[in-house]
């Protein structure tokens, strides 16, 4: 829009303020905003399915039931596969996880052994200066300490998974009634605004979360046929796995990096080449990810200048932790949105005097708008 | 599943087809694609006097007016002698459908009125991914806008295109 008044000083600290507060609160319900957010990302990846079905010639609420049907099918079909799968190999979880954790560690050794063989000056560096039992430790510690408590937390959340499909079929039956529900509670003065509103925030989020399936899906394709080159077990599961942490901005892609270096490392002990390689692999997707894949799916649907990403990361952690970490940016993004309009609102004065005549008007005051 | 959240609906589907049949700049649509267009259109009630947009406002959409009476007044010559008045069926705004630009006149609600609202990026969406609602829809807005384009050339009251 033209001539709109940019947010100053004051409301960049408030909007980063209600980003924080949001996320605190977030915190206290995360079983319903976690499943919340997986059904938006759902609801704007299946609307365009809807639509169809809708030009088909079916009804606004049949086609819902038809899409959520199939979701829900899906999302038990996925449930069933991960409890079957997380019954059957449970005992050898605790094993296999020691087992790659220790390949890891051995790369890391045998690295350091060959820096201090190559760069003799750096011998007595603190970081070659760990040895092999403490590193064997940490290996033995890893396993013991965290593997049971992800498996807890992730046992722990997949019940609330199953509120996916219903609340992706609550935003593909009702979402609209919904957005015009609100549209209509608000004041004659200040629709047109609140239309714009919710037509940004609508736009902002599909952009954002359609562009991230899509990154995820580049991702994944590109860093499978990169591992598959390098001939590292299991590249699909792999390349999924680091393109989903890679949700995480910059810390994400780092985790999925270890993640693969961990088991490359540990599959290949006696061929660093093909560690060193998938970590080059990583810096490359990483690259065509900033340069193509970003601009090609997100591009700056968000349009947060990447220092105050950088902060808002750290305060989003600071907050909310890990999930802090995911929430932050999506959430910033749509508080600016609102902030945004907010100031225009507050900012012009014959919204404001149109607003007082209807009040007039109501209570049968003569006024002049 | 059978929840259907009746607490969000309005009126029921057949009455709400055919109100909105009954306006002239639907009448080519079929149910089908009024159901589809029906989920973009905001309704809006007004009291006597109150102004629904403002000469200068940045315009977003079109509105049609279902009961009551609206009349536009603008700074501008040619509106300001026509001063004219839109009852129910009539549209107007609708140069806010095209292009964003500033509202030409100033529409104030002459008697308590209800009017539809369509908003321009949602009729841009219905375009492109239904074009044959949108093309009836540009059709009779065009032939509409046309009509009051002669009735004006033929220094007729009736109707401008605000």
């Amino acid at each position: 829009m033209k001539n709109e008044p940019q947010p100053g000083i004051l409301t960049w600290l408030a909007i980063i303020a209600a980003t924080c507060l949001l996320l605190f609160l977030f915190q206290a319900v995360l079983w319903l905003v976690i499943p919340a957010l997986l059904a938006l990302v759902v609801y704007y990846c299946l609307r365009p399915m809807t639509r169809v079905l809708i030009r088909a010639g079916l009804r606004h609420g049949t086609a819902a039931k038809v899409v959520a049907g199939v979701l829900f099918l899906a999302t038990l079909l996925v449930l069933f596969l991960l409890f079957s799968l997380a019954a059957t190999h449970a005992a050898s979880w605790k094993m296999t996880t020691r087992h790659y954790v220790q390949g890891g560690l051995d790369f890391l050794r045998k690295t350091e052994e060959w820096m201090a063989l190559k760069l003799p000056s750096l011998r007595k560096s603190p970081l070659l200066m760990s040895s092999p039992a403490n590193l064997n430790a940490v290996g033995e510690g890893f396993a013991q300490k965290y593997l049971g408590l992800m498996l807890l937390q992730t046992v722990h959340w997949l019940p609330s998974l199953l509120l996916v499909p219903y609340l992706t079929y609550f935003f593909l039956q009702e979402g609209n009634q919904l957005k015009k529900r609100l549209i209509r509670s608000v004041p004659n003065a200040y629709f047109e605004k609140t239309l714009l509103l919710v037509e940004r925030v609508d736009q902002s989020l599909q952009s954002f979360f359609v562009g991230l399936m899509k990154l995820t899906f580049l991702d994944t394709s590109t860093l499978a046929l990169g591992l598959w080159a390098l001939r590292v077990s299991h590249p699909i599961l792999l390349g999924l796995t680091a393109a989903v942490l890679a949700w995480v901005p910059y810390i994400g892609s780092a985790a999925g990096c270890v993640l693969v270096v961990l088991v490359s490392a540990t599959d290949y002990p006696n061929e660093p080449v093909t560690t060193y390689g998938c970590i080059v692999l990583f810096l490359c997707v990483r690259l065509l990810d900033d340069f193509v894949f970003l601009p090609l799916t997100i591009g700056r649907s968000l349009r947060i200048h990447p220092v105050l990403s950088v902060i808002m990361l750290f305060l989003g952690a600071a907050v909310a932790g890990p999930v802090g970490l995911l929430l932050v940016l999506p959430l910033m993004g749509v508080v600016m949105v609102v902030a945004e309009i907010l100031v225009q609102i507050l900012t012009d004065h014959r919204l404001r005097a149109r607003f007082r005549h209807a009040n007039q008007l109501r209570l049968g005051l003569p006024g002049v708008p | 599943m059978k929840t259907s959240f009746r607490f969000l609906r309005g009126p029921s589907d057949g009455q709400r087809i055919q109100e909105l049949k009954g306006l002239t700049l639907f009448k080519a649509l079929s149910a089908r694609e009024l159901r589809e267009l029906d989920e973009l259109l905001h309704e809006r009630s007004y009291q006597k006097d109150e102004v629904i947009f403002d000469e200068g406002d940045m315009g977003l959409g079109l509105f049609v007016v279902v009961r009551g009476r609206v009349r536009a007044l603008s700074s501008h010559a040619a509106l300001q002698q026509l001063a004219p008045e839109f009852g129910p069926g009539d549209f107007f705004g609708e140069l806010a459908l095209f292009e964003e630009a500033e509202r030409t006149a100033r529409a104030v609600a002459m008697e308590p009125t209800e009017v539809l609202a369509l908003f321009r990026t949602e009729f841009f969406s219905l375009l492109e991914r239904d074009h044959r609602i949108g093309v009836k829809i540009l059709l009779e807005l065009s032939r509409m806008v046309v009509l009051r384009s002669r009735r004006l050339l033929a220094g007729r009251q009736h109707l401008p295109t605000v």
